[in-house]
């Protein structure tokens, strides 16, 4: 049951949301919901033989093209596969790093044999990866990056220290931002190389974020890397990134909107009943006036998230559109996170593990938004690019 | 329309709402252009005359026939009208064809037949379904009105006013020189100004309507002036934008500025927010989704605030320049305050979506 009158995103979609829902209904037991339950809360999501039966099953790549074992399905298909996955609580962060953007960046840049290596270990649910980008003094001035990579016969050695890495402590390997000319424009002179995180001289320092699990540091102290693991030229390492995010930007909204539907619904049952101190909480026109425009702001995400799937189902890549739903849904989370604290008072505070939590997700949510506004490029960052690539004012 | 009848609009291709779109600015552009917007608004000579171009475009039997244009086509029309700050009075011809086509009284089909060739004008109360209490409403005896209803736009130029009645739940029409009807102008926000309707055993024509279709009459209403505002706002927006890419200040354009650059991505965010919800709730009519009123008041809560933001916020990048009555700006400003305020507003619209998320309250 879902508080808002369900999207009609076309009958091939409707038919896959089915096809997606029954196998999940099969695969995703309520035996296997309380098992993944009762792990801590940093390492719900992530579980790799979950990825792996995905894998089996051919749910990993289900948007990828048919030429290298995907599914080919259309965005709006993907959106609803993403909707259904989320919606069941299915744990798919390990593997979704390496499905969504590594795998993305093989098709338009990988190497023949880079593509008959990797992709079918990432599609078997095998292969997990986290993104090294960010450093401490380059974050939403990515381009400012300083881990260097220094050839050496058939390997590149890197030295540097990468910051924030989602998963970084949970994955295999890292999808690593480098620089490899230090003299180019800072654009000019990056690459990315796929680099094995047991090798010699890594060292993986996760810490806890403000939203309940790990991100990591990484050192790389003369960090070999075979040179066939370097994908796309070198130094045409800025393309191979923005190129895999464009696509993924997509995906990511099609996830947070998902989660955002679901903690909604969670919230709008609750009050359904509720009854604290003699009076039902539906009754109470302040609650009532903000769930509506709640109600209002999420069907309004929804939409930014159909026109950005439309936009790539035409093969047209969207920026400033992306920007402006990724601002818009971040933004509506801290304020679906902030209503719930309004609304539940005290037992708004408790979380998913507190027995007596009345929705028990929503002070998580509210912790989780701030990554929505900072991960990705800050929504400052997106602000700039709907203000000069949207509406193209001078920089 | 009866509330049984199909809103399918058959045909229509996106790319021919863009030629409508065109057709419509380019008109407007010629027989309403800017300059003259701001004089051109109290006269009534000149908005006659305006009303019978459109008719003769065809636009005063928007709703007539939902196989030839459905709500997303009005709500096009709307946005022009928006755009140009133009009174035309379409909102009472898209609820007389909405309430009247094919019904088969003789004075109602030759109100209509006047009515699209651009010799009547008609003006909308939607009374008992206004979805503001304060508008008021008429009591029906046999073919007589009496009663109150406020903030009534078009008072002045048109020849005939629809209106809404709740018990028995109907529509009656009254030619605007009928015997105990009293119209009283109430100068405010809006421009040109509302005006409030005293009917004293005023003699009408009457004819009964579901609930459900008069309804949904309503929500057209409230959606076309939804449009109308977006219009009106987007308009409004290009002006600040384009002035932020010439304007200097401090030895810099001030489009270079953050502060004026976040402004603006908001401005943005919103008007496509606001495009979009619209659109969905339209769509949702034309293809007959049981559920199209919520989409409709999502589109409704969120534009309410979205677009008076856009306003407020445009006039702020515009600053001083944009402050003078003769100045484009100032009419758009009117315009979405008005438009967005009316039939419950904000208020409103969330109301329903709280009875349709949590069920109505005790």
């Amino acid at each position: 049951m879902t508080a808002l009158p369900a999207l009609n995103m076309g009958p091939a979609a409707n038919a896959f949301r089915k096809e997606v829902r029954d196998w999940l209904t099969k695969h995703w037991t309520p035996e296997k919901q309380a098992a993944h339950l009762r792990k801590p809360f940093k390492d719900r999501g992530y579980d790799n033989e979950f990825s792996k039966l995905m894998g089996r099953d051919g749910w990993i790549g289900v948007g990828w093209p048919k030429e290298f074992g995907g599914q080919g399905r259309s965005a709006s298909e993907q959106i609803a596969f993403v909707t259904e996955v989320a919606n069941s609580g299915a744990p798919a962060h390990a593997h979704n790093t390496s499905e969504s953007i590594v795998a993305q960046a093989l098709f338009l840049h990988g190497t023949k044999e880079q593509q008959d290596q990797w992709l079918p270990a990432i599609r078997n649910g095998e292969c997990f990866f986290a993104l090294g980008y960010s450093e401490p003094e380059a974050g939403s001035d990515l381009a400012a990056l300083r881990t260097r990579a220094v050839r050496d016969g058939d390997h590149w050695v890197v030295n540097g220290q990468k910051l924030w890495s989602t998963g970084g402590d949970k994955a295999d390997y890292m999808w690593l931002a480098v620089r490899t000319d230090p003299e180019a424009k800072k654009h000019a002179g990056i690459s990315v190389l796929m680099v094995d995180l047991h090798s010699p001289g890594v060292t993986i320092r996760p810490s806890m974020a403000l939203y309940g699990k790990t991100f990591s540091a990484q050192f790389y102290d003369n960090v070999r890397v075979p040179a066939k693991n370097m994908v796309g030229a070198v130094n045409n390492g800025w393309k191979v990134i923005t190129d895999a995010l464009a696509a993924e930007r997509v995906m990511i909204g099609a996830t947070r909107m998902a989660g955002l539907e679901r903690a909604f619904d969670h919230l709008t049952e609750y009050l359904k009943t509720a009854v604290v101190g003699g009076k039902a909480l539906k009754n109470d026109p302040v609650i009532r006036d903000r769930i509506g425009a709640l109600a209002a702001d999420l069907e309004v995400a929804r939409q930014f998230q159909i026109r950005n799937a439309r936009l790539v189902e035409q093969s047209k890549v969207p920026i400033h559109e992306a920007a402006m739903g990724k601002v818009f849904t971040s933004e509506l989370q801290e304020r679906l996170g902030q209503a719930a604290l309004d609304i539940l008072g005290s037992g708004g505070l408790l979380s998913e593990d507190s027995a007596s939590a009345p929705v028990g997700e929503m002070e998580q949510l509210l912790r989780h938004s701030i990554m929505g506004m900072i991960g990705g490029g800050t929504n400052e960052i997106q602000r700039n690019v709907i203000a000069q690539r949207g509406l193209e004012l001078p920089r | 329309m009866s509330s049984s009848k199909s809103h399918q609009t058959e045909g229509v291709s996106d790319a021919e709402r863009g030629l409508l779109r065109d057709s419509v600015r380019e008109l407007l552009l010629k027989r309403w252009p800017p300059g003259h917007a701001v004089e051109r608004s109290g006269n009534a000579e000149a908005i006659a005359a305006l009303w019978r171009d459109l008719a003769g475009q065809g636009l005063a039997s928007l709703g007539a026939d939902p196989a030839e244009a459905g709500l997303r086509e009005i709500l096009l029309v709307f946005e022009e009208l928006g755009r140009a700050s133009c009174p035309a009075p379409l909102l009472g011809a898209v609820g007389a064809n909405l309430a009247l086509a094919g019904q088969h009284s003789n004075a109602m089909r030759a109100m209509l037949e006047d009515l699209h060739q651009g010799k009547a004008m008609v003006a909308l109360a939607l009374g008992a379904f206004d979805g503001d209490g304060a508008a008021g409403q008429v009591e029906t005896r046999g073919e007589m009105l009496s009663g109150k209803i406020s903030f009534v736009e078009g008072a002045q130029t048109i020849t005939h006013f629809v209106i809404l009645t709740g018990r028995p739940a109907g529509v009656a029409v009254v030619a605007s020189d009928a015997p105990g009807l009293k119209i009283q102008i109430t100068p405010g926000l809006a421009v040109p100004p509302f005006s409030e309707l005293t009917f004293d055993d005023t003699p009408a024509t009457r004819l009964d309507l579901s609930p459900k279709a008069l309804a949904d009459i309503a929500l057209v209403t409230r959606l076309a002036c939804a449009g109308r505002a977006l219009g009106a706002a987007e308009r409004a927006f290009e002006l600040a934008v384009d002035n932020a890419k010439i304007r200097k200040q401090f030895g810099q354009l001030i489009g270079q500025f953050q502060a004026v650059q976040h402004k603006l991505a908001n401005c943005l965010i919103s008007l496509d927010g606001a495009r979009l919800a619209l659109e969905a709730a339209a769509e949702a009519r034309d293809n007959d989704n049981p559920d199209w009123h919520v989409f409709a008041a999502s589109a409704l809560a969120f534009a309410g605030p979205a677009l008076r933001a856009v306003s407020i916020e445009t006039h702020r990048a515009l600053g001083a320049i944009g402050y003078a009555e003769e100045h484009e700006a100032p009419r758009h400003f009117r315009r979405v305050h008005a438009d967005l305020a009316r039939f419950g507003g904000v208020r409103g619209a969330r109301a329903v979506l709280a009875d349709f998320t949590l069920g109505p309250a005790a």
